[in-house]
């Protein structure tokens, strides 16, 4: 009787439905693209692209059937989880630089081909800032949800810079008695999570970079400017971004701090709206995967970012330019 | 349980008493064009000097016991023990600094541009005539960082080289306090009155110890790197009223992140750019107060010479800094004196 009970109810629950496909790219890469339809199919809105920090995979965004992915599927949203070389099934990557000349081309011609365009963007870290850099050109977009995404590329801290300068090796925050707790400096300081969140993303949702991406990211970090293959640099581009923005800030981001994201309000052409939590007033300061997967997460961050998918206000007010 | 809360209530008391400054504190006066008089400690070095005296300003709601809080935590006794005669001020309305009389020639407003225009200029020429120094240091916190960059940045020469502790020059980052000093701030703040912010200190003070993660706690300073009671030494008698036109001028910040004069004649944050004073801006990881972006967009805004110093545990620090921990935490002197001392020491006059 109570298997029966609990088969009803599940059957019952708004689940999405999730489907995995690959997606190879044009110089013949490997991708993943994970698709969360909501039961009704979400053919009402603008499809929703994830785009997670370099180094890590699905989980950012779906951890033990919790996250951003399922919430916004369980809300109608036809949501896409991508991940571009070196992330988490992908092929792995010699040069960040193919994310926005390759891999997210591929994705959105799958997204298109599915969908339609434009999609609507939810773009995290670094990673998500190549995201911002391809939107409106090698990727068509609506409206961006961006968060911690750097502009000011800058050597976070001496401990970002040495994960780097010493490979990107995620594998090695399991591997010492201090991985631990260097990984929650850079990724998740004082923040909360559900129990075991952050053990779990550590082990399952990274991944070691190789030393193309490591050495990259750091020339990045280190010179302010990542150039690309067809002239241009990501500085460059995101001048030139200018699609409606709503930007989330994480005071205790140790990876990409607040100071280096926020200058996308005034650099970029676009309307960008910034919001940012406090201990002071939501007990939480927010991380860089705090914004994702931490214990506020749904309550603070889900539901501002949907109200400004849906185009209504919000609570920030940190509009002005 | 009573008994116990008696107690702690009583040790709390204890805890907030007044520590005097110490017998070699020297108090002067400097008097400004406009005719107020500004209170200034003086510390002479305690050993052979090594550099230029330094000037140390407080923030906003404060004075200059924030920079000798006591003999442990005083930035001014730790700068004259590494060889810099140091001297803090308090502004007009705060501290031993005269206040608004209008009777005595002083009529309200106090604005944020009396700081800049009359008292900094009054105390670099009352420093620089005691010692005879050709030029000063100075190092700002919060808002005092802000008087600097306003003074250099309308022309003000006399400084060698400038400290920054914490200094926002903008404030809007969609939080929701923002939301709320925008709506409520401008109907309920006169620029003419005083804003009793020391008083509210002076009651919560002796209550800090029975609240382990209050809102003191979660907006000023990190227990990780500050003691409740050098919390409570802070607010017993480190703080002071705020004047009504300094609110106002300040919470204009937060209008697309203007830093302005009241009058909107003056952009300070435009003519930054024409600053050549060398700075160390410096900024505190889990400040909630001046956040990070906030400080760092003034130091954007720099011409520069400039330096950039972000205070955390990933850059080494030994816990994480919120707003007051920049100038009362038990490894300050170690974290952010010591470098904000080797920058000064980095630009002493050849």
């Amino acid at each position: 009787m109570t298997a029966l009970v609990a088969a009803l109810l599940l059957a019952s629950s708004p689940e999405p439905v999730v489907s995995h496909r690959r997606v190879v790219t044009e110089d013949g890469a490997s991708l993943a693209l994970y698709r969360y339809l909501p039961p009704g199919g979400g053919g009402a809105r603008a499809p929703v692209l994830l785009v997670g920090e370099i180094g890590f995979g699905r989980p950012l965004f779906d951890l033990h059937r919790e996250g951003l992915a399922r919430w916004l599927a369980g809300r109608g949203y036809a949501v896409y989880v991508a991940e571009l070389r070196g992330q988490g099934r992908a092929d792995p990557g010699a040069s960040l630089r193919a994310w926005i000349h390759l891999d997210l081309p591929a994705i959105a011609r799958v997204i298109a081909s599915e969908r339609g365009e434009p999609v609507d963007l939810v773009a995290h870290g670094w990673g998500g800032t190549l995201a911002l850099a391809a939107a409106g050109r090698e990727l068509p977009v609506r409206r961006v949800v961006a968060l911690a995404t750097p502009v000011e590329a800058e050597v976070p801290s001496a401990l970002a810079e040495a994960f780097l300068a010493e490979g990107g090796h995620f594998s090695d925050f399991a591997a010492s008695p201090g991985g631990a707790w260097d990984f929650e400096l850079l990724f998740a300081m004082e923040t909360r999570f559900p129990p075991r969140t952050l053990a779990a993303l550590r082990a399952l949702g990274t991944r070691d970079l190789s030393r193309g991406q490591s050495t990259e990211w750091l020339a990045w970090m280190r010179t302010g400017d990542l150039p690309l293959d067809d002239g241009t640099t990501v500085r460059r581009r995101l001048r030139e971004f200018d699609r409606p923005t709503l930007l989330f800030l994480a005071l205790g981001d140790g990876f990409a701090g607040p100071e280096l994201c926020a200058p996308l309000r005034g650099e970029s052409k676009a309307d960008v709206r910034l919001r940012t939590f406090s201990r002071f007033e939501t007990g939480d300061d927010f991380s860089h995967v705090s914004l994702l997967l931490g214990a506020q997460a749904p309550s603070r961050v889900f539901t501002e970012l949907e109200a400004f998918l849906r185009n209504d206000p919000i609570g920030g007010e940190g509009r002005a330019r | 349980m009573r008994l116990a809360m008696v107690c702690a209530l009583l040790s709390s008391c204890a805890a907030t008493r007044f520590v005097p400054l110490p017998p070699e504190a020297e108090s002067h006066r400097a008097k400004t064009d406009d005719g107020w008089e500004i209170s200034v400690t003086r510390y002479r070095p305690t050993g052979p000097p090594t550099g230029l005296p330094v000037i140390l300003c407080h923030g906003i709601s404060a004075n200059a016991r924030n920079l000798d809080l006591d003999e442990r935590h005083s930035l001014a006794r730790w700068l004259a023990a590494h060889g810099r005669e140091a001297w803090t001020m308090s502004v007009r309305g705060a501290g031993d600094s005269d206040g608004i009389d209008a009777e005595k020639g002083r009529p309200p407003p106090i604005t944020f541009d009396s700081f800049w225009r009359f008292d900094l200029p009054a105390v670099i020429r009352h420093v620089r005539a005691a010692t005879g120094a050709p030029a000063v240091d100075y190092v700002g916190h919060s808002m005092g960082g802000l008087v600097a960059y306003a003074y250099l940045s309308q022309g003000g020469s006399e400084l060698n080289a400038v400290a920054t502790l914490g200094s926002p020059t903008r404030l809007d980052w969609g939080t929701g306090l923002e939301t709320w000093l925008r709506s409520v701030a401008p109907k309920v703040v006169s620029p003419d009155v005083m804003i009793p912010s020391a008083l509210g200190a002076h009651a919560a003070a002796p209550f800090q110890t029975m609240v382990d993660d209050g809102p003191f706690q979660r907006f000023f300073y990190n227990p990780q790197s500050s003691t409740t009671a050098s919390w409570q030494r802070l607010m017993a008698y480190g703080t002071a009223d705020v004047a009504g036109g300094v609110a106002l001028q300040l919470i204009a910040m937060l209008d697309g992140g203007r830093f302005q004069s009241l009058d909107g004649r003056l952009d300070f944050k435009r003519d930054m750019a024409g600053i050549t004073t060398p700075v160390l801006v410096v900024a505190a990881r889990l400040d909630r107060v001046a956040l990070a972006p906030g400080v760092k967009d003034g130091f954007r805004a720099l011409g520069g010479p400039k330096e950039w110093l972000l205070i955390t545990r990933a850059n080494g620090a030994k816990g994480e800094y919120g707003h007051m921990d920049l100038v009362i935490a038990e490894r300050a002197a170690d974290e952010v004196w010591a470098p904000v001392l080797a920058f000064l020491n980095r630009h002493a006059p050849r």
